[in-house]
């Protein structure tokens, strides 16, 4: 007899299941192509372990995301406001189980070659990878498959729940829906996050995003902002949970300030994107749904090899930097006291060193922490409700991520070091703000 | 308008609801920074959607953790019950320093809105903000039609609740249009 539970060895959960309609999803075409895409782009450049993919992630978050949706629906654990929000009966339970795993077994099959690192410049504007897995997921092929599956699974909701209320603005979410995307996308408890820190800290070969996923998932629990009447629902824990919670959040910001935002990886991501779009012009990326299948980063990598032996190719420069090792070295750091001086120090310094060496040499790397995660309802022993915030001295000292880094040319690098010596003072002091 | 300009409007915005006694946790500045675009007419760029407590913005949301992580707010606790409430940062003098003009430019609009907003709780920044959204997404409708669709779109909203909150975003519209806030 054919065997019905497919059992997947998984690196971090020891394993992935599926069930055999389940198992469709991970042989089609947009599925399989994530074996192709690397989760961290080029950063095996630099922790040569993080060779690791989308497709292992994704069968990471399905099972994270099932572990979680049976702690959230536990008969024991349903007290409240929370019970009007979970749909009642086993047929829906049933229903939105499938509906969450498939979500999130699907919710990265629109990344592009390289995962983020390209997005922004090579695909046309109001396109990104959330909407290509929008497209993938309502395809002829996927709805095919979700059309069979017993009971059907309608494709608005996987839409909804893989991709979450902030980037489907056009979507009104109901609170159930709302809590199921947030279990995946969202910014304190999803499990595309927990997932992605485990395992890229695994691959990278840090210890810097391991937390004690156990305890955290478990104590999950559908509650209300506030005791107030009227709070909406929303994921929190129970205070026992609290320090587990803090954990994930100080894994997020040692991963990004250690791996995800580490400066060698980031020039060469700026490299890769430079090489791109050399190479793909003006077309750029492909959003026609077979075309975009076609690529992956296998493709990507070919051309880049032949790119960097060949110097009259489009993308000989940025291919060489990346494949010979000459990538952009950091000129300018933001710090504490230049931020007092002026908060746009690193764009000051950009902006001089484009001036004085030309903007093909020069590159500003700026990014800020996003998404609200330190403020979740809190259920203490005796049952109020609490603010997180309030109730972990832990939460209220969590690091944000704030990265300001201006990139220069390693051939420039020394004169642009002996410049910037001397004009520091010079370009740091803000000028007088014009007429808005 | 870019990114830093922007933040010193929202900075002048909280320290403005503050000096009205609002709780300036998230909800009243999300509330406070609609009413500031969509009634004030003051460009912060920010899509606002249907979400948690009427009209949300997530690149507000966004924004707010990026300027915290910029030094120019910081949170406190108030009340162990409640969420933190946005204070200015230590960075947010340096950020006052750096937009002047912008910070005058706007002075009036963001009084007006801390007026108007200051003293309300999340249930009334709910009403009148739900009311203002489908003000600006049905403005050819009537009192009865609006005040329907908001009990439609938030059921916890009564009738009456929703046609006094239609009346006193009129309210508000009609100081804008006699140039109390400009």
């Amino acid at each position: 007899m054919a065997k019905h539970i497919h059992e997947i060895r998984d690196a971090i959960h020891v394993f992935a299941r599926l069930d055999s309609d389940e198992r469709k999803v991970l042989d089609s075409r947009p599925f399989q192509r994530l074996r192709n895409i690397h989760q961290l782009a080029l950063t095996h450049l630099v922790y040569p372990g993080a060779t690791h993919t989308r497709f292992e992630h994704s069968l990471g978050v399905m099972e994270l995301a099932d572990r979680a949706y049976r702690v959230i629906t536990a008969k024991e654990n349903v007290k409240g406001s929370a019970g009007s929000v979970v749909p009642p009966g086993e047929e829906a339970w049933g229903y939105w189980r499938r509906v969450l795993r498939m979500a999130a077994l699907c919710h990265d099959i629109g990344h592009l070659p390289f995962s983020h690192a390209a997005e922004e410049k090579l695909l046309p504007q109001g396109r990104t990878h959330e909407s290509l897995t929008v497209d993938l997921i309502e395809s002829d092929e996927m709805v095919g498959i979700w059309r069979k599956m017993i009971p059907p699974l309608t494709p608005e909701h996987i839409v909804k729940l893989a991709v979450g209320p902030k980037k489907l603005k056009d979507c009104i979410f109901d609170k159930w829906e709302r809590i199921l995307a947030e279990l995946i996308v969202g910014d304190s408890f999803g499990v595309d996050r927990m997932d992605y820190l485990l395992r890229d800290s695994h691959h990278a070969g840090v210890v810097y995003g391991k937390f004690d996923q156990f305890r955290l998932i478990d104590t999950l629990r559908i509650l209300p902002e506030t005791d107030e009447e009227g709070a909406e629902p929303m994921l929190g824990i129970e205070s026992g949970g609290l320090d587990s919670a803090a954990g994930l959040l100080l894994a997020r910001y040692f991963m990004y300030s250690q791996v995800y935002f580490h400066r060698v990886r980031r020039a060469y991501d700026f490299h890769l994107q430079d090489f791109m779009s050399a190479w793909l012009g003006e077309r750029g990326l492909p959003t026609k749904l077979d075309d975009f299948l076609s690529l992956t980063d296998n493709e990507v990598l070919v051309e880049m090899r032949k790119a960097a032996d060949d110097p009259a190719h489009v993308g000989h420069d940025p291919a060489e930097r990346i494949v010979k090792r000459k990538h952009s070295k950091v000129l300018y750091e933001r710090n504490p006291n230049d931020s007092k001086k002026n908060p746009e120090c690193g764009e000051a310094v950009y902006k001089a060193a484009c001036k004085k060496f030309g903007e093909g040499v020069v590159r500003h790397d700026r990014y800020t922490q996003k998404g609200s995660d330190v403020v979740f309802p809190v259920r203490n022993r005796d049952g109020r409700i609490v603010s997180s915030f309030a109730a972990s001295d832990v939460l209220q000292k969590v690091p944000l991520v704030n990265i300001d880094y201006v990139f220069i040319s390693p051939e420039k690098r020394p004169e642009a070091e002996a410049w910037l010596k001397q004009e520091r003072e010079n370009i740091i002091t803000p000028e007088k703000e014009e007429e808005p | 308008m870019n990114r830093i300009p922007r933040a010193a409007i929202i900075v002048s915005l909280i320290e403005a609801l503050k000096a009205k006694d609002s709780w300036c946790g998230e909800t009243n500045v999300q509330k406070a920074c609609f009413f500031l675009q969509e009634l004030a007419d003051v460009p912060l760029a920010l899509e606002f959607v249907l979400y948690k407590y009427g009209p949300y913005s997530f690149e507000l949301t966004d924004e707010l953790t990026s300027m915290r992580a910029d030094g120019f707010l910081a949170l406190r606790v108030r009340d162990p019950r409640y969420g933190p409430c946005y204070v200015p940062g230590e960075l947010a003098g340096p950020l006052r320093e750096r937009y002047p003009k912008t910070i005058a430019r706007y002075a009036n609009e963001v009084e007006c809105v801390a007026q108007w907003l200051g003293d309300k709780g999340v249930a009334d920044l709910e009403r009148v903000a739900t009311a203002l959204y489908i003000r600006k997404k049905a403005s050819d409708t009537d009192e009865d039609e609006r005040a329907r669709r908001i009990h439609d779109l938030k059921p916890h909203i009564s009738i009456s609740d929703a046609r006094a909150a239609i009346r006193e975003v009129e309210e508000m519209f009609a100081e804008v249009e006699h140039s109390m806030c400009q």
